[in-house]
């Protein structure tokens, strides 16, 4: 699992890159004999200068505090006693008292030794990157491209500074995205071509499911359905316009056997060639209607602008038949009454000699029709059952109803019109142009994106004071924060210097803009040192909350100098604070946080029937679950025992047992998938097998493989994303273990493996307990009592860290209950990772422990925690 | 070649791979197929490798013959490349135990879990270094949206190329593209010192350890410049002149998918024989488009087809869009046979090709048993290989992506769900 990282490798880590200088080290304390008598008789055993187990040496008369290796060694050593990990099992145990004396004396140390602050200039990662790229030119559609390089993970977080490196693959991608941009706002000047006269006779028209078919020199169109272009509509799909201009445009038509010699409707339309097929009608653009009332063939003519990627789209649009069911259904009831015969065929089409009912998706098309036709022409065609109270065609206008059957069916039945009549005919579309240049929606969406960056440009304006404006509003916009003269004097330079050059204004420009994209100042974000600045402070709190750059209202105060005043500071919190379960901080944040990003890879074993759209309400249900805790404010306890759960009924039913064994389901009339996704607040037990954090689909798939479960990882997991004291990282040599759950063995007797060696043991002790407290999950977070193929009763009970006795993972909910703060720091922490993209360091820990022991004694919730941090002196220094 | 089953056959082919001995007549593989077991299969001797997958399957009963091993008669679906039957291998009973429906569609590279690293970018991330293009990706027929098969290490979809003219225009790039690229990095080089002077100025302004962090940028920097001058001196080289004539269209709506297919096919010889890349795909996609083929209208727009429910006619008209398909890909053949390298090696037998599908049986959208045909690669080809699927332990497509793999000479642990091969069967 990649996401479970090497905390105290990441820390060492983290000190080294902190690389400062030896000079530096001085502050060299020495340790107070009483503390040395601790270590000597509980650590040296392993960790004295000569073994230097796992790289670590306590025998030190001295401390070097100044060394960020040292305080980084020593922060490690207050957390492994801390939490038990050492001394090993097998080893003389530290009394309470001695432990309490060896914490007290490194807490005082780290406390004075370690500072808040000291995240490095951050570069912005890609979600980042591609926001901040949105927002500053409105181009909301940007999308990076697929190759350009992907960020590393740090403490699980795509966030993290030290993670977030320039290298030259990345600096080429900015460089290559640069151009790309520029070329939206300033595209290569380009020429006008001159008129060609393009023709599309019959055979270049679209046929596209039953829509249209060709009749001699004739194509035929029978049918008005608007929701999608493919069941009604051709196009001639040879011709693509490809510089936006005026054509003209002419079309051969005629009508075929109308009924009272009515005008038929011909619409003219404007479709993009690269346009899904399943389009509506409406969102092409309407060009003319003509009347068609010849049934010999007249030249229509129109001129029009059509744009880059255009060609024409053709409809008859007042034809009687629709798919839509409304219409559908008594026209056929009208045909039905008219003619008795066209009655019994359709008997005989969809009730074959009475036998059932032909399958409906068959008789789509051509096929249906074929049928319906060799019937029709049977001169021993069946009358007797020819009337409209039989129950067949009772049944049949029934499924007339069904938007479903009625796609099949009018695309057979419009054969018959193609047939029979009435139709629209088309003989043959010519396009000629263009013969002026007109601007297409992109050139309108470049002049409005341009001048959403530079500003417009007023009549009085030289290029230079248009330029100089431009830039100065721009780069303000782009780096986040206000541009002083030399930085604008320079970027107008490259614009001057090239239009010296021979270039045009344009191309000034470009150049200016493809520059300013691969500036530190645009790359790296919140550069203030020590406390932010209000400029930093505002790009801190919005790429926190809303992954997006400042925009608007914070931006304001913070250039007005007001962000730092608290009530200013907490209505903008308040303002950005996402609640909704699509917003980006919540998917990035508890996709990360809670592994659900891995979700769509995970496909369970076909044994579980569990389909893409389950994976899919796994997910949701996470976020949903999320973003209600800060929406209502929840209590912390609630991550673990909530009173509610936000998923699909079906999916509750499926998979959570839901409602409790007795009620009615709802499963079985349930067809559609909007039914199968529809959320609702379900009410639950809070002391109840699911809700919560654990509870749940998602986070129990994403600690399971798809195929059986690993109590180590889920137990890993547990420890390093809910309680917060992560394992460090398994010792080199040491063979997986993977659950063999064939035969008699269990799972549980294969790790007891564990629990002999000492090695293994300081930390399984308390991995294994909680990964079997959640064996009763399957693969996919479904109740189990057994294990699977061998039929042995799961043994879920074990003994805690602190020594607790559990039962099974009702007994772990509970306690997880009582101890709550670990899970609020736990989660603080992970915010403030996230959030500052740096490891706090012990003063850091100091600050949030002290946030989440006020929010608790005040009884506030995970929304006032969230506030809280922000707050705090740790979020607002770099 | 019809002959019983022997008890040699049995006994020496039930130990590993689960041929389909339950069929009443069934062909005996040759026995030059067995002689040379312990042969080791030859790593590493293709070069190039193309995936070829359609969207709604290929109808089992006209795509795999009714005898297996060799001698078979050509099923209906593949009888446009009779000729070539030496040069492929057609597997019937193969699938990555995938979920089933058009979503899961994606499983075709993929394997077991839809939408992860697929087979072509596998093998692209080891080849693709030495090319210009590490990959590209293609598709023909696309109605709507954006679907693909290729899937980056990440899970990352890749786009595909619809437009004949924009892969033409990426293989060739034309003088005009050359220019603009010329003048792009000349002007971005000459205003380089005023851009980098103000990067100076702002590293001055930090504090001394952030200025490290600065120094990282600007080492980039000095490289990516360095890259910039080695694409200069690569745009002076001579244009090659291919004479390819594009039609002044480009054929990307579903009704043009044949078109757009043999022009991409065309294209894809081009590409790997100037070894612009040695990864392409090709994704045929199926929605409504109702083709004519050799002048008859067809009675249903392809998906509706598709969904034959075993109606006779309809699957006649379904399985004359599949011969089209395979039509097209038959002049991909011709032409790779046709090209030889110095050694007399021709350009087939240096590409692997898997033809192929994520969905089983359309009508159903079952996505269990996938038709697949392997061509060129210098495998011995000429056979219908046969698997039971239901025998436990049965091989899976994953294992055939192995011995793929192994041909292009990546040694692979595992793919997806499966983690043998196929070599003692097919090499």
């Amino acid at each position: 699992m990649s996401g479970l990282n090497p905390v105290y490798g990441g820390v060492l880590a983290a000190a080294v890159l902190f690389g400062l200088p030896v000079s530096l080290r001085a502050e060299l304390e020495s340790v107070p004999e009483p503390v040395q008598d601790i270590l000597f008789e509980s650590c040296f055993e392993c960790h004295d200068g000569d073994s230097e187990k796992g790289g670590i040496n306590l025998d030190q008369v001295e401390i070097p505090w100044g060394d960020p290796g040292a305080v980084a060694q020593w922060y490690k050593v207050f957390k492994v006693i801390d939490h038990g990990h050492m001394p090993p099992p097998d080893k003389p145990q530290l009394s309470e008292e001695k432990k309490k004396e060896l914490l007290a004396f490194l807490d005082a140390e780290l406390r004075e030794h370690t500072s808040i602050g000291g995240t490095l200039p951050r570069r912005l990662n890609r979600l980042e990157y591609q926001n901040t790229i949105r927002t500053t030119f409105r181009m909301d559609e940007f999308e990076l491209p697929i190759g350009f390089p992907k960020d590393n993970r740090e403490h699980g977080f795509d966030t993290v500074s030290e993670a977030l490196v320039l290298s030259p693959p990345l600096l080429a991608a900015y460089h290559e995205v640069a151009g790309q941009i520029a070329d939206e706002l300033f595209p290569p000047a380009r020429t006008l071509p001159g008129p060609t006269l393009r023709r599309a006779g019959v055979e270049d028209l679209v046929l596209s499911f039953s829509a249209a078919t060709v009749h001699g020199d004739a194509l035929r169109l029978a049918c008005s359905s608007t929701d999608s272009i493919m069941r009604s509509s051709t196009w001639p799909s040879k011709i693509e316009v490809t510089t936006s201009g005026m054509y003209r445009v002419t079309i051969d038509a005629s009508t075929f056997r109308p009924r009272d010699d009515s005008s038929l409707t011909l619409e003219v339309r404007a479709r993009d060639v690269a346009a899904s097929d399943r389009s509506s009608t409406k969102v092409h653009r309407l060009l003319k209607e003509f009347e068609v009332t010849s049934e010999s063939p007249e030249t229509f003519s129109l001129e029009a602008e059509l744009y880059e990627g255009q060609t024409l789209l053709f409809r008859w649009a007042d034809a009687e038949l629709t798919h839509d069911p409304k219409v559908f259904a008594p026209l056929l009831k009208k045909r039905f009454e008219e003619d008795p015969r066209f009655l019994a065929a359709w008997q005989e089409m969809l009730f074959p000699k009475r036998k059932g009912r032909a399958p409906v998706p068959s008789l789509r098309g051509r096929n249906g029709w074929e049928i319906y036709q060799r019937h029709l022409n049977d001169p021993n065609l069946d009358l007797s059952d020819a009337t409209m109270d039989s129950r067949y065609t009772k049944e049949i206008l029934k499924l007339a109803q069904d938007p479903g059957a009625v796609r099949n069916l009018g695309d057979s039945l419009t054969y018959e019109y193609h047939e029979f009549g009435p139709a629209l005919e088309l003989h043959g579309v010519t396009i000629e142009g263009p013969f002026s240049a007109v601007d297409g929606p992109k050139d309108i969406r470049r002049t409005s994106i341009r001048e959403y960056s530079f500003g417009k440009r007023l009549e009085t304006d030289t290029d230079e004071a248009y330029a100089r404006r431009g830039i100065s509003g721009f780069l303000t916009r782009l780096f986040r924060r206000p541009v002083d003269s030399e930085t604008i004097a320079a970027f107008l330079q490259v614009a001057k210097d090239h239009w010296e050059a021979g270039h045009s204004f344009d191309e000034g420009m470009h150049l200016v803009l493809r520059q300013a994209l691969v500036s530190p100042r645009f790359l790296l974000r919140e550069t203030s040192p020590g406390k932010l600045d209000q400029h930093d402070l505002a790009s801190r709190i919005a790429y926190f909350l809303t992954r997006y750059p400042p925009t608007s209202q914070i931006v304001h105060f913070a250039r007005a100098g007001k962000l730092s005043d608290p009530e200013v500071l907490r209505s903008e919190i308040e303002r950005l604070i996402p609640t909704s379960p699509s917003a980006p901080m919540i998917k990035d944040f508890a996709g990360q946080w809670l592994h659900t990003r891995l979700l769509p890879e995970i496909m369970p074993d076909a044994s579980f029937d569990f389909t893409v759209e389950e994976v899919e309400l796994a997910r949701i249900e996470a976020e949903r679950f999320f973003a209600k805790m800060i929406e209502e404010n929840r209590p912390m306890t609630d991550w673990i025992a909530p009173d509610f759960m936000l998923t699909s009924r079906r999916f509750a039913e499926e998979n959570y047992g839901y409602p409790p064994k007795g009620g009615k389901l709802a499963g079985a009339s349930v067809t559609y998938r909007s039914d199968h996704m529809k959320i609702e607040r379900l009410q639950i037990d809070p002391k109840g097998i699911h809700g919560g954090l654990l509870g749940q689909s998602a986070t129990m798939m994403a600690t399971a493989n798809g195929v059986d479960t690993q109590p180590v990882l889920r137990g890993v997991w547990v420890l390093e994303n809910i309680l917060g004291m992560p394992t460090p990282p398994v010792p080199q040599n040491v063979p997986a273990l993977t659950p063999d759950v064939q035969g008699t063995t269990t799972p549980r007797e294969l790790l007891a493996a564990h629990t002999k060696s000492a090695d293994c043991a300081s930390c399984h002790r308390h991995i294994d307990p909680i990964g079997f407290a959640l064996e009763n999950f399957d693969p996919v977070g479904r109740w189990r009592e057994n294990w699977p193929e061998t039929g042995v009763p799961i043994d879920s009970t074990g003994v805690l860290p602190d020594g607790t006795k559990i039962a099974g993972y009702l007994d772990f909910k509970q306690w997880l209950v009582s101890n709550i703060s670990l899970v609020s720091e736990c989660l603080a922490e992970k915010l403030m990772i996230y959030a500052t993209g740096r490891i706090p360091s012990y003063a850091e820990q100091v600050e949030i422990k002290g946030i989440v022991d006020r929010i608790e004694a005040e009884k506030g919730g995970f929304r006032d925690l969230l506030v809280a941090l922000i707050e705090s002196e740790t979020f607002q220094t770099r | 070649m019809e002959a019983k089953a022997p008890s040699f056959f049995q006994s020496s082919v039930d130990r590993r791979f689960f041929l389909r001995s339950a069929v009443a007549t069934i062909a005996l593989p040759s026995l030059e197929a067995f002689a040379d077991e312990k042969k080791q299969p030859e790593s590493g001797t293709a070069r190039n490798f193309v995936a070829i997958g359609a969207y709604l399957g290929w109808h089992q009963k006209a795509f795999y013959p009714a005898a297996t091993g060799r001698g078979y008669e050509m099923p209906r679906t593949l009888k446009p490349i009779e000729a070539y039957r030496d040069q492929f291998t057609i597997f019937s009973g193969l699938d990555h135990r995938a979920p089933n429906g058009h979503g899961a569609w994606i499983n075709f590279l993929s394997g077991k879990a839809p939408g992860t690293y697929s087979l072509d970018q596998q093998i692209a991330d080891q080849v693709g270094g030495k090319s210009r293009f590490a990959s590209i990706e293609l598709a023909t027929g696309v109605g709507e949206g954006a679907k693909t098969m290729s899937f980056t290490k990440q899970g990352v979809g890749l786009p595909t190329i619809m437009r004949p003219s924009v892969f033409y225009k990426q293989l060739f790039v034309s003088k005009e593209d050359r220019e603009r690229a010329e003048y792009l990095i000349k002007s971005g080089k000459s205003s380089l010192d005023s851009v980098l002077g103000d990067a100076k100025r702002f590293q001055s302004t930090l504090p001394k350890r952030d200025r490290e962090k600065l120094d990282e940028y600007f080492d980039s920097f000095r490289a990516v410049e360095k890259r910039m001058d080695r694409q200069l001196a690569t745009l002076d080289e001579p244009v090659p002149e291919t004479g390819y004539q594009l039609p002044s269209y480009d054929p990307i709506t579903p009704n043009l998918q044949m078109e757009a297919g043999s022009i991409m096919y065309d294209l894809m010889v081009l590409a790997l024989e100037s070894g612009s890349t040695h990864v392409l795909s090709l994704f045929l996609d199926g929605l409504g488009q109702v083709f004519a083929i050799d002048g008859e209208t067809l009675k249903a727009g392809y998906h509706a087809l598709s969904h034959h429910g075993n109606d006779p006619e309809m699957i006649e008209d379904l399985v004359a869009i599949e011969r089209a398909h395979i039509d097209c890909f038959a002049g991909f053949l011709r032409q790779l046979s046709e090209k030889k390298d110095p050694t007399g090696k021709t350009l087939l037998d240096d590409t692997v090709i898997l033809l192929g599908t994520g969905m089983g049986d359309a009508s159903r959208h079952s996505n269990a048993n996938l038709p697949t045909l392997v061509a060129g690669g210098g495998f011995n080809h000429g056979q219908h290989l046969a698997i039971d699927a239901k025998k436990p332990d049965a091989p899976l497509l994953g294992d055939l992506y192995l011995t793929l793999m192994e041909r292009m000479g990546i040694e692979q642990e595992s793919f997806s769900n499966a983690s043998r091969n196929l070599n003692q069967l097919f090499s």
